[in-house]
């Protein structure tokens, strides 16, 4: 059986980044949850080394080799974690425009985790308010649990109803692993025209 | 093969002095480019239509009109006439009206237009842009073909027993090419009416106009027009030249880098690499313009963009000098070798009149 692809989108800027951190934590968890049934092929996509490139897109209309190459592995992914910064109450700027310049219908249907990381656990409802109705409108499914990980999230133990950390990253993971093994084989690119008759014929008074 | 300029008609600040040219410089300057392209023996000229600053050419046929007096072998075309927003009936009307000043030395490419503001205008709704193309088009299509026409359609009123005047010349419609940059129901329109398809690859990769062109061939052998090889393509391009390479790059950079399309974006050397712009030499133009017909097959037209970014005309006019004197005679030669003879030239009312009087073998 071929192994699954897991994209991981990472919008982090420092090195090491938190975010990355998170990432990476997350896909772990993804690839232990699938382990028993699939291997699985993990990739991951820094957009900090794609930003010049990503500018470039939308000054130019179409992407640079390496870009392209980032966005096809997104689109040909079995499973996406994507995972950005809050900055001034939403996703990053970067994060947004390599979702900007993807096809719309790169994402149909695709099982994606989203989380993010911030200075504050004040902010982590932006993940429903602004990353949960990116993917809507891309067509994504997004898992029920998205993963905030906040500065102090690293060292102290979560709420009664949340969990903490590690547990939020284990049943979130858990939750893309499921939709990613019940769900078919990513479709190739379909570019069947529309025969012209047919055009022509729909146009009919 | 036919080889020529198109020309967008901008209107745009020569970034090195600063200069902003009149509407009346810029368009006597589209017309210079004109007279020199058949003075440096090229085939086409083409303009392009917008009815938005900072282009100036919204009345394509009375520019071509004008040129058409004032020239002898240059074929005057489009590139493109907006099929969306324009009447078909004015269209059909105004072109051939053209083709009999200019004695058949006309053709035209379609577009769609994809400025969003300017259906309004015209009274068009943009979101019914592939719809009104096809709408449009196939009204026009039946206006040069059939001397009197009822018709019925969803985007314009109704005609009955209408007569477009004048008639095409030699009753030989003008060429029509189906210009496109992203739409695959474009190049299956082209193919599905045996028509031309030209693929403005100017700001694009190939790999995206391979698909494109690819499909357009497939579906012009599927409707019986002839082989994929025979359909009829044509291809854009665009060049700065001085004889030294590093000469090129350096009186370039400053109108690359501010270009009102692709400016202060990807460097000159990510953008030459990845798309056809050719700054450099007259043998480096060669090179890349040939390695065209590797991606594309066989093809019947090369359209340059020569005006642009805001240079200034007389270095239009050296350009064009270069291209005719030093790039289009070699282009023509190498084209030549190894064409199949089943591949077709480049259309002409000559050509197309020919073809018309060839008797068709009789089917009962």
């Amino acid at each position: 059986m071929k192994p699954m692809n897991l994209v991981v989108v990472t919008a982090g800027l420092g090195k090491p980044s938190t975010t990355r951190l998170l990432a990476d934590r997350l896909a772990e968890g993804a690839v232990r949850s699938l382990a028993g049934e699939r291997t699985v092929e993990t990739q991951v996509v820094e957009l900090r080394d794609l930003a010049v490139d990503i500018a470039n897109n939308l000054v130019t209309g179409f992407p640079g080799a390496r870009l392209r190459d980032a966005l096809e592995a997104v689109r040909r992914a079995d499973g996406l974690i994507a995972v950005t910064p809050i900055f001034t109450a939403s996703y990053s700027g970067l994060f947004k425009s390599f979702f900007d310049v993807i096809d719309n219908s790169a994402l149909d249907g695709k099982p994606v985790l989203v989380a993010a990381t911030g200075g504050t656990a004040r902010h982590s409802l932006a993940l429903e308010h602004a990353l949960r109705p990116l993917f809507a409108y891309l067509r994504a499914i997004v898992v029920p649990t998205a993963v905030y990980a906040a500065s102090e999230d690293w060292g102290t133990a979560g709420d009664a109803a949340t969990g903490d950390l590690a547990t939020r990253i284990a049943r979130a993971s858990g939750e893309l692993a499921g939709l990613m093994s019940h769900r078919p084989a990513a479709a190739g690119r379909s570019d069947t025209v529309v025969p012209f008759e047919q055009q022509l014929a729909a146009l009919r008074p | 093969m036919q080889f020529g300029i198109f020309t967008v008609g901008d209107v745009t600040m020569d970034p090195v002095t600063g200069r902003m040219p009149s509407e009346h410089e810029r368009i006597k300057a589209m017309v210079a480019i004109a007279l020199k392209a058949e003075e440096v023996g090229l085939d086409v000229f083409a303009t392009g239509e917008h009815h938005n600053p900072p282009f100036v050419p919204s009345s394509p046929t009375t520019m071509l009109g004008h040129i058409a007096a004032r020239t002898e072998r240059l074929i005057l075309s489009t590139a493109t006439t907006l099929i969306t927003t324009g009447d078909p009936v004015k269209i059909a009307e105004d072109f051939a009206m053209l083709q009999h000043l200019a004695d058949g030395r006309v053709d035209l490419m379609l577009g769609r237009g994809n400025t969003g503001p300017v259906y309004p205008w015209f009274g068009k709704d943009i979101r019914q842009g592939i719809p009104l193309a096809i709408e449009n088009y196939a009204l026009l299509h039946r206006l040069w073909r059939e001397d009197v026409v009822d018709w019925e359609g969803r985007f314009r009123t109704p005609l009955q027993s209408f007569t477009a005047t004048p008639r095409p010349l030699d009753g030989v419609p003008p060429f029509v090419w189906h210009g496109s940059i992203r739409s695959p129901e474009i190049a299956e329109q082209a193919a599905y009416y045996g028509d031309g398809f030209f693929a403005n690859n100017i700001f694009w990769p190939k790999e995206h106009f391979i698909q494109l062109v690819g499909l357009y061939r497939e579906r012009f052998a599927h409707y019986g027009h002839g082989t994929p090889e025979q359909a009829v393509v044509g291809l854009g391009g665009q060049v700065f030249m001085r004889a030294r390479s590093q000469d090129a790059v350096r009186e370039f950079r400053p109108y690359f880098d501010n270009a009102p399309v692709y400016g202060h974006g990807p460097s000159l050397e990510e953008f030459t690499e990845q798309t056809p712009l050719t700054v450099g030499s007259p043998q480096e133009v060669i090179d890349k313009t040939l390695t065209f017909r590797d991606s594309f097959g066989d093809y019947q037209r090369q359209l340059f963009l020569m005006d642009h970014a805001g240079l200034p005309l007389k270095t239009v006019l050296e350009q064009l000098d270069i291209l005719g004197a030093e790039v289009v005679p070699v282009l023509r030669r190498e084209f030549a070798a190894g064409r199949p003879a089943a591949v077709p030239d480049g259309p002409t009312h000559e050509a197309l009149l020919a073809a018309a009087a060839r008797p068709v073998p009789a089917s009962s």
